[in-house]
């Protein structure tokens, strides 16, 4: 095994306070690939991009801004595993290095609470790490798995916010992308592509908040082509889009009458169910839909 | 032509209205929104590709398109008082798509933010600004999800805010140097008594 590297671990509201399963998954399961997650201590809401970017763009900057100093602080670069995370860290991140009007605006704030935007530290979304093959790769991910995840079907959800909008972002194109699909494989799972596969999962902007019963129409459209592909399961990188995925398959009971049951994990968890981590320890008990009968075609 | 059914008839009827009025257009209003999306919505060409990628359009009365055209004619009033303006998911297909290279999703942010500084805004947005103002998390923990957490061999808390609250007060200088919790505070008030 390589050195070990080391990065701040942001880890917004949702998987620590709602899936924390995905957080310790996360942190148990890159160790064994050799990546440190450290906490990053102090840290707030991303602040959520949709609510805040619609209220005033530039108090989702300084919010942001204060996060990122927090791990310039540290010295360390930040790895996150939320999609929504992604677009206020990094894209705040990458916005304050390259604008100055808009950093020495936003330091003009920090300055309030002693704290100053430096621009030394990268983000990163640990998919990306555990893909790149110069950090982990998908080599060396096979290699860490003990429960393959054989005879069962996966579809991808990549979310919006990894990879769009695609030139604000270093992962080309936003169509049709098979890089989650490649990682997914890696555990032994067969990947299944499906109709219209990068739609949003409809939470996002404020949406889910808005008008629920139009957000889960937008989910509803999306499992109907998961189930249609014979998937097994959902997997994603983001845990807003798990929680609409998992709890919005009750609401959509709820409001639709129309039920699935159909499993969603963080890719984090599928990685350490693979890697041997049992469904406790995942916590997948927390799960609003029941995760049994994927866990019967591989334990 | 879809039509639109909103509670508010004054409402109803300007949004039915497909007739440009020249004494409607706000030339500071096309501006504005240029400035703050960073966007030069003035190139569109109206081509629609937007709206026929849009998860929300399929289901619902808002068309993308339509407000880039808004943005453009500087029709202030159709743009931000318009409900279908709150149903863009920010999922940027639109802006990954367009043929002009522009970014709709950013002229749908930077028309939000315009109607806030009117006190147009839904009150879920503002909910989640004085969540955080009290713990930092938009969506904070709970009893339930301690004792998962503990079970887990995590802290029952995570090391954000939640075990480390003396970083709250920073959160709310910042907040507060926006004046966004009082605004939030005055709006949900009066929305909701």
């Amino acid at each position: 095994m390589t050195t070990e590297r080391k990065y701040a671990f942001f880890l917004g509201c949702i998987a620590p306070n709602r899936y924390p399963g995905s957080e310790s998954a996360s942190i148990r399961t890159s160790k064994k690939l050799g990546i440190d997650l450290v906490p990053l201590e102090g840290a707030s809401c991303c602040p959520a991009p949709g609510a805040f970017g619609s209220i005033d763009l530039n108090v989702w900057y300084a919010m942001a801004a204060r996060n990122i100093v927090l791990a310039e602080q540290m010295g360390l670069d930040i790895a996150l595993i939320c999609n929504g995370c992604y677009k206020s860290i990094y894209e705040v991140n990458h916005k304050l290095k390259h604008n100055k009007e808009l950093r020495d605006a936003v330091n003009e704030v920090l300055k309030e609470i002693d704290m100053e935007f430096k621009g030394t530290i990268d983000v990163w979304h640990l998919a990306e790490l555990l893909y790149d093959p110069e950090i982990v790769g998908v080599e060396k991910i096979r290699a860490s798995v003990k429960v393959p995840l054989k005879g069962t079907k996966i579809a991808v959800h990549y979310g919006c916010h990894l990879m769009k909008p695609k030139k604000e972002r270093h992962m080309g194109s936003t169509e049709a992308p098979h890089w989650i699909e490649e990682l997914v494989e890696a555990l032994g799972a067969e990947a299944v592509e499906y109709r219209n596969k990068m739609q949003c999962c409809g939470a996002g902007g404020g949406v889910r908040g808005y008008d629920l019963a139009h957000s889960l129409d937008i989910t509803n459209e999306k499992l109907q082509n998961i189930v249609e592909a014979g998937a097994d399961a959902v997997t994603e990188v983001c845990p807003f889009c798990q929680l609409q995925f998992d709890r919005g398959q009750i609401e959509i009971e709820e409001k639709f009458g129309i039920r699935y049951n159909m499993p969603v994990f963080h890719y984090n968890e599928l990685l350490g169910l693979a890697q041997g981590m049992s469904p406790e320890e995942l916590g997948l008990d927390l799960h609003a839909i029941n995760t049994e009968p994927f866990l019967k075609k591989v334990l | 032509m879809v039509t639109k059914n909103y509670p508010d008839p004054k409402l109803n009827e300007k949004l039915r209205d497909r007739y440009y009025r020249r004494d409607q257009s706000k030339p500071e209003f096309t501006k504005a929104v240029r400035e703050i999306s960073g966007t030069m919505a003035h190139m569109c060409y109206q081509c629609g590709t937007c709206t026929g990628g849009c998860p929300s359009a399929p289901r619902s009365t808002y068309r993308i398109r339509e407000f880039m055209r808004r943005g453009v004619l500087g029709l202030d009033q159709e743009a931000l008082t318009d409900p279908d303006l709150w149903l863009c998911t920010t999922c940027y297909s639109c802006t990954d798509r367009c043929p002009r290279d522009l970014a709709p999703t950013d002229v749908i942010m930077a028309m939000r933010n315009l109607a806030f500084r009117q006190d147009i805004i839904p009150v879920n947005f503002l909910k989640t600004v004085q969540a955080i103002y009290s713990s930092g998390h938009g969506v904070p923990n709970n009893d339930v999800n301690r004792a998962a957490r503990e079970k887990l061999g995590l802290t029952r808390d995570p090391p954000t805010t939640h075990m480390y609250p003396e970083y709250i007060k920073g959160i709310q200088k910042i907040l507060d140097h926006y004046n966004l919790k009082a605004n939030a505070d005055r709006i949900v008030k009066e929305r909701e008594g």
